[in-house]
């Protein structure tokens, strides 16, 4: 029978065996690997992946810095300052289209197109406009989430009742009181969804760009040891990319949670 | 028909005025030549056809769907009267669905009224102490009013835990918190069984006493009513006065071509009933039958005026 529950203890112990199986997979492709050739760096041993680690922790011997460091601070920065234009531009203008109508008639057009046009495409717009440095990263994140989280934020805007919205009035309230005190309350955890699909699209951008421009960050270092074929020092980028794109995610559940404790029994029924 | 002039209206302590109220929505003509006078402490039951415009009706006194033609007069907090164009505080509304805002618990959803009414959003932040007194107090009121309505264990529920009949409960007090000129309800016990249906009429007919207490003290009425409801038995059992809107009416009598809309045929008195005491839906059979024949009956088109007979 379709949707046949199954204990949690089995979830538990089939979710650990995949990963296991993951695991030995990627240990038997690098074992075969290195019978054909010994000096491969292709696909790392276990403790060839143990060096490369090594590589990016500590001090390197050409610039004087380590790798992990001077990568994340320039990666983090340009992420969170694109996030965070992007999030609040895309969050107040997508508020604003759903509350009043003439914005989103100027808006809603603009806003579908540019959600259509993959930034990373567009490189060539921003450096023109916005240079080579941060600012052009800050441009190109903050550009690719905006008119999407606008429009997601603008939908979920549409859907508040207007048995509430005139109640609102009843109550009393002013016209910023109804977009501020109701409106925003119950559209919130919606923006956190939406913006939680975003952190992904924006990696992706960060990434991008730096593989194409710049001489740090997390983009260019997987670009040029892929190059080198230095694989032992992209596994664990890839890996430490992941873990804080799910630590990003279980960030804003948690704060979603925290600001929005009514959401959970609203979604159940 | 003849307007009220400004000294009756005093005389007679009206809340709300209709004065040849009319309403279209491009060739869909809705409502036509409402004239309706409410008095302080009336529960007034509207019934009709479905889609005759019960709701219009309703949304145009609350100010968010305003007639196009004739005029709707309020008397608000402080006694002035005013003219109806926007959603305001002496209009209270509670709607059938979405009732309550999801997002706060029962208690904040009664006293956000309150706090919307009386705060600004600038206040709340520079003269943040005094507001938070200010909401403490509101929040002790809503759970008195709350307690008072048998809901003392639901206080910090979120309407999504809560049960329909609750949920409606709630958005009651949550209306009745500020205090309005006129408490309207559309529908407001449709999507509930009998027995919650049954409790909640019995509230509304405590309200009544309510106001029956505060004439016998010399008092003014504290609950002035307007329900609009397709269930007849309703209709007589909560109200002490049942209009009649309906489109079925004897306008080619009058000389039109075609229905220029639906209007009050009925307007008289309903029994008054003990909310502790029975609910004897026989002794409404004759009135049941009355108002079925007269506005519920395309068959048979009654002509206006003669059946709007109610006096208080």
């Amino acid at each position: 029978m379709v949707r046949q529950p199954i204990a949690p203890r089995w979830r538990i112990i089939l979710g650990i065996v995949s990963v296991i199986i993951l695991l030995l997979g990627y240990t038997y492709l690098s074992h075969k690997q290195h019978q054909t050739n010994p000096t491969d760096t292709t696909i790392p041993s276990w403790s060839q992946l143990a060096d490369g680690v090594a590589k990016m922790v500590e001090v390197n011997a050409r610039s004087g810095e380590r790798w992990l460091v001077v990568d994340s601070i320039a990666s983090a920065e340009r992420l969170f300052l694109g996030l965070a234009w992007g999030v609040i531009g895309g969050f107040l203008l997508g508020l604003f289209m759903g509350c009043f109508q003439w914005i989103a008639a100027l808006f809603v057009p603009s806003m579908s197109l540019l959600a259509k046009v993959p930034p990373t495409a567009a490189l060539a717009v921003f450096f023109v406009l916005v240079g080579t440095e941060t600012p052009m990263f800050v441009a190109m994140i903050a550009f690719g989430i905006l008119p999407v989280l606008a429009m997601s934020v603008y939908l979920s805007v549409l859907e508040f009742p207007d048995e509430l919205l005139h109640k609102a009035y009843t109550l009393g309230a002013s016209h910023f009181e109804v977009v501020w005190s109701t409106i925003f309350r119950q559209v919130l955890p919606k923006v956190f969804d939406a913006v939680r699909l975003q952190i992904g699209p924006a990696l992706v951008y960060l990434i991008a760009a730096e593989m194409v421009v710049g001489d740090v960050g997390f983009g260019y270092r997987i670009r040029l040891q892929s190059r080198l074929l230095n694989m032992d020092v992209v596994y664990p980028y890839l890996v430490i990319l992941a873990a804080f794109g799910f630590l990003m995610d279980y960030g804003l559940v948690r704060l979603q949670r925290l600001s929005c404790p009514w959401y959970e029994q609203a979604r159940r029924r | 028909m003849v307007r009220a002039s400004e000294e009756t209206m005093m005389d007679k302590d009206i809340i709300l005025e209709c004065s040849e109220l009319a309403q279209w929505f491009g060739d869909n003509k809705v409502l036509f030549d409402i004239n309706l006078q409410i008095e302080r402490g009336q529960i007034v039951a509207v019934v009709g056809p479905s889609g005759c415009g019960k709701s219009t009706l309703l949304r145009a006194i609350v100010g968010t769907h305003p007639a196009r033609g004739g005029d709707i007069y309020v008397i608000d907090g402080e006694g002035t009267k005013r003219v109806v164009e926007t959603p305001g505080r002496d209009r209270g509304i509670v709607y059938q669905r979405y009732s309550l805002f999801p997002f706060m618990t029962a208690r904040e959803n009664v006293a956000i009224g309150p706090v919307l009414d009386k705060t600004s959003i600038p206040g709340r932040i520079f003269g943040y102490f005094k507001f938070r007194e200010f909401k403490k107090t509101v929040l002790e009121e809503a759970d008195a009013l709350l307690t008072r309505m048998g809901l003392g264990h639901a206080l910090h529920q979120y309407p999504a835990q809560m049960s329909g009949g609750m949920r409606q409960r709630v958005a009651i007090a949550q209306a009745l918190i500020m205090r309005p000129s006129i408490l309207l309800l559309d529908e407001p016990f449709g999507a509930l069984d009998e027995a919650t249906r049954e409790d909640l009429q019995r509230l509304l007919l405590g309200l009544y006493q309510e106001n029956e207490e505060a004439r016998a003290q010399d008092v003014p009425a504290p609950h002035t009513i307007f329900i609009v409801t397709h269930e007849l038995n309703e209709a007589l059992y909560v109200g002490d006065r049942v209009l009649g809107l309906s489109q079925y009416w004897d306008w080619k009598g009058e000389g039109l071509d075609a229905c220029p809309g639906a209007t009050i045929l009925y307007d008289k008195a309903a029994p008054i009933f003990d909310p502790d005491g029975q609910r004897d839906f026989e002794s409404l059979r004759a009135q049941r039958a009355e108002i079925r024949a007269l506005v519920f009956e395309p068959e048979t088109p009654t002509p206006r005026h003669i059946h709007v007979t109610y006096s208080s």
